[in-house]
């Protein structure tokens, strides 16, 4: 049961890179929702998994909260926000497809770098004892961050920080399960400053530069 | 259930507390509350060191005093700059996350925990973002964008630093970390130097410090305040901890002596004046952080002297330059002039905290900084101290040199009397500095 359950690791965090790609890919605001949607609850189901592999509640209880929080509570206030503002359309003046090309080819430098350098010299071991699967927590956190400076938009800017948050997540599920309370302080961090967001994208939908704010 | 556990606790809360006190029928209750929790703080030194849920030693203390202290200036001072002006967010909103912000603050440098530490830096985030777009114009709502964005980041980038941490260490606990004093490994260097670039974007390390300025220029000025004052030193703090724990002293001193140029060289060319003070933060933030890293007897006694006298002299810079865009209605540098006709309480107050904050004898940054010189003077680190002493003059040219021409050139028109209670804090803050530069050269005579 345990192999099995460890060799559905890698498929399935594939998939949630599959789902990054796909958000740094739509120019529209709510199938990149969606996307966030779907990868947190691949995210949820990585959990319980390593929860069946470690037999560690805590890892059931970090599934739940990541359904609950991520899944349902910030998509529904990010759905909420797209209403209110009717800024559902689209980013204009993205050029999508160069974009995804980009993005690929600096989320694959940034880990072959960081995995050459930094952690070929340490001994890292995830739980399930093998090191190559921490390449996709670490993708995503780059994947994230491109997808933060490659967009103009606050929505798409907030999804690249959840993503971040996700990559973050994914690492220690996958290097080990660090206390619960943290972990969920973490969630509800989350969950606040996408509230905060919401509050601020009614009053700022793009982000381009400004004179008073150079130098 | 210890006696400090429990004021640790009511530290905590009074914030909240003095937030329910300006419900009150009683005036100023919630002024009240707040100084009280100064004075409970000062009563904490005589329980440091302590180790529990929380930890609080020395260094913890002088923390927590600039804290609570800037928070009740701010707090009297927010209520007289917001007067006769709409607050965006309504003012029991921003009276509440002016009380969660402090306290998210006070949590972060009280709780005995890394991950709980990183925690509260978040908190700080979520706290303070919507206090920055106070004033709703265009400008303050990309500021408070940038800064969610940018420090959310950053701080997320701090938590893999605390992961690699847990994962080498098996705990968290500040106290024990420091007790079992942690070989170093290629791993705790990466953590250590994570939490450089993560907290780092707090603290204002370059080149990670974009929201700094930004975010200080464009907040309503008793934030600033807070975001300057005690904020940054916060993250501070915290990024201390943490090199405590395998201390990269060469990689901190540089990043802070790089900071410290770059800051310098901005300040050359800024036009405007609560941006110029921004960078002026940055640069006092990074010379504290080479204080810290160099560590020992002078390097951690000269930036914390640094820190306290800079919380107070840069509060009194913003609240002087809020009073001076109350009056003047004008951001610009060269749009000021004459200040010492128009506005002589303002301009005295601008005046003392430009010197406090540029380090002038006699006021405490100078000996913090003087402290931190000769620290690295004896760690033989010649290259560095070199680099910084000019480029801490030259910042000092810059500043002063800015402020002057504000006070003493040209003629001002007389728009309105200065706002009494505003122009006053501004003056106590900034002579704080000097007060406590007196203190330490009477201490340290007395000591010899």
């Amino acid at each position: 049961m345990s192999t099995f359950v460890e060799e559905l690791l890698f498929p399935l965090s594939s998939l949630i890179l599959v789902t990054a790609f796909y958000m740094q890919g739509q120019e529209f605001i709510r199938p990149m929702i969606r996307g966030q949607l779907v990868q947190s609850i691949l995210l949820a189901v990585i959990s319980v998994m390593m929860g069946i592999i470690t037999g560690d509640a805590a890892s059931i209880i970090l599934a739940a909260l990541l359904v609950v929080l991520r899944g349902f509570l910030i998509t529904y206030f990010l759905e909420k926000g797209i209403m209110k503002s009717q800024v559902h359309l689209h980013e204009k003046h993205v050029s999508v497809a160069y974009l995804f090309l980009i993005s690929l080819i600096f989320v694959l430098t940034a880990v072959l770098i960081v995995y050459s350098v930094v952690f070929s010299g340490i001994r890292t071991e995830s739980i399930t004892g093998n090191q190559g699967i921490l390449v996709f927590p670490l993708a995503l956190f780059f994947q994230g961050l491109f997808l933060i400076a490659s967009r103009r938009t606050t929505y798409a800017q907030i999804m690249g920080y959840i993503e971040e948050e996700n990559a973050i997540v994914l690492f220690a599920v996958f290097l080990l399960p660090i206390p619960l309370l943290i972990e969920a302080s973490v969630f509800l961090d989350v969950l606040a400053l996408v509230v905060i967001s919401s509050v601020v994208v009614v009053e700022k939908f793009t982000h381009e530069r400004v004179v008073e704010l150079r130098g | 259930m210890s006696l400090v556990f429990i004021l640790l606790i009511i530290t905590l809360i009074l914030p909240l507390l003095s937030y329910l006190g300006y419900f009150s029928r009683v005036p100023r209750l919630d002024n009240a509350i707040s100084l009280a929790n100064v004075a409970l703080a000062l009563y904490l030194y005589e329980f440091i060191p302590y180790a529990g849920p929380f930890y609080v030693d020395f260094t913890t203390w002088v923390f927590i005093l600039m804290v609570t202290s800037i928070h009740l200036l701010s707090q009297v001072y927010s209520k007289s700059y917001f007067r006769n002006q709409e607050i965006w967010i309504g003012e029991n909103l921003f009276n509440l996350l002016l009380a969660l912000f402090t306290t998210s603050m006070l949590f972060s440098l009280e709780i005995n925990n890394l991950g709980l530490m990183w925690v509260g830096i978040e908190a700080t985030t979520i706290s303070s973002a919507l206090l920055l777009m106070t004033e709703k114009t265009e400008t303050s709502a990309e500021a408070t964008w940038r800064y969610i964005v940018i420090v959310s980041a950053g701080v997320t980038f701090a938590f893999i630093s605390i992961i690699l941490i847990y994962y080498s260490i098996g705990t968290l606990q500040i106290s024990s970390i420091l007790a079992m004093k942690a070989v170093p490994t290629l791993t705790l260097n990466v953590a250590v130097a994570i939490a450089l670039i993560g907290f780092g974007t707090k603290v204002g390390v370059f080149p990670v410090h974009t929201w700094l300025p930004d975010a200080h220029s464009e907040a309503p000025s008793p934030i600033s305040a807070m975001f300057s004052g005690v904020l940054l030193p916060t993250a501070l703090y915290v990024l201390y901890r943490i090199y405590e724990i395998d201390p990269l002293r060469d990689l901190f001193v540089w990043a802070g002596v790089i900071s410290v140029i770059a800051a310098s060289l901005f300040l050359g060319y800024q036009t405007r004046y609560k941006r110029m003070f921004a960078y002026s933060t940055m640069e006092n933030m990074n010379i504290a952080l080479v204080g810290m890293a160099v560590g020992g007897q002078y390097g951690l006694i000269g930036a914390l002297l640094l820190l306290l006298s800079h919380s107070f002299g840069k509060a009194g810079a913003f609240y002087s330059s809020g009073s001076i865009l109350r009056y003047t209605g004008n951001k610009m540098i060269d749009g000021v002039r004459g200040l010492w006709k128009s506005m002589p309480e303002t301009s005295s107050a601008l005046l003392l905290s430009s010197f406090a904050v540029t380090g002038t004898p006699p006021f405490g940054t100078f000996f913090g900084e003087f402290l931190i010189f000769y620290s690295l003077f004896t760690v033989h680190y010649y290259a560095q101290l070199v680099l910084l002493l000019f480029f801490v003059m030259a910042a000092f040219i810059s500043v002063n040199y800015n402020i002057t021409k504000m006070v003493f050139h040209g003629e001002a028109e007389k728009n309105g009397e200065e706002e009494p209670v505003m122009s006053g804090l501004a003056l106590l803050s900034s002579a704080i500095p000097l007060l406590i530069g007196i203190i330490y050269v009477v201490v340290t005579i007395g000591a010899l």
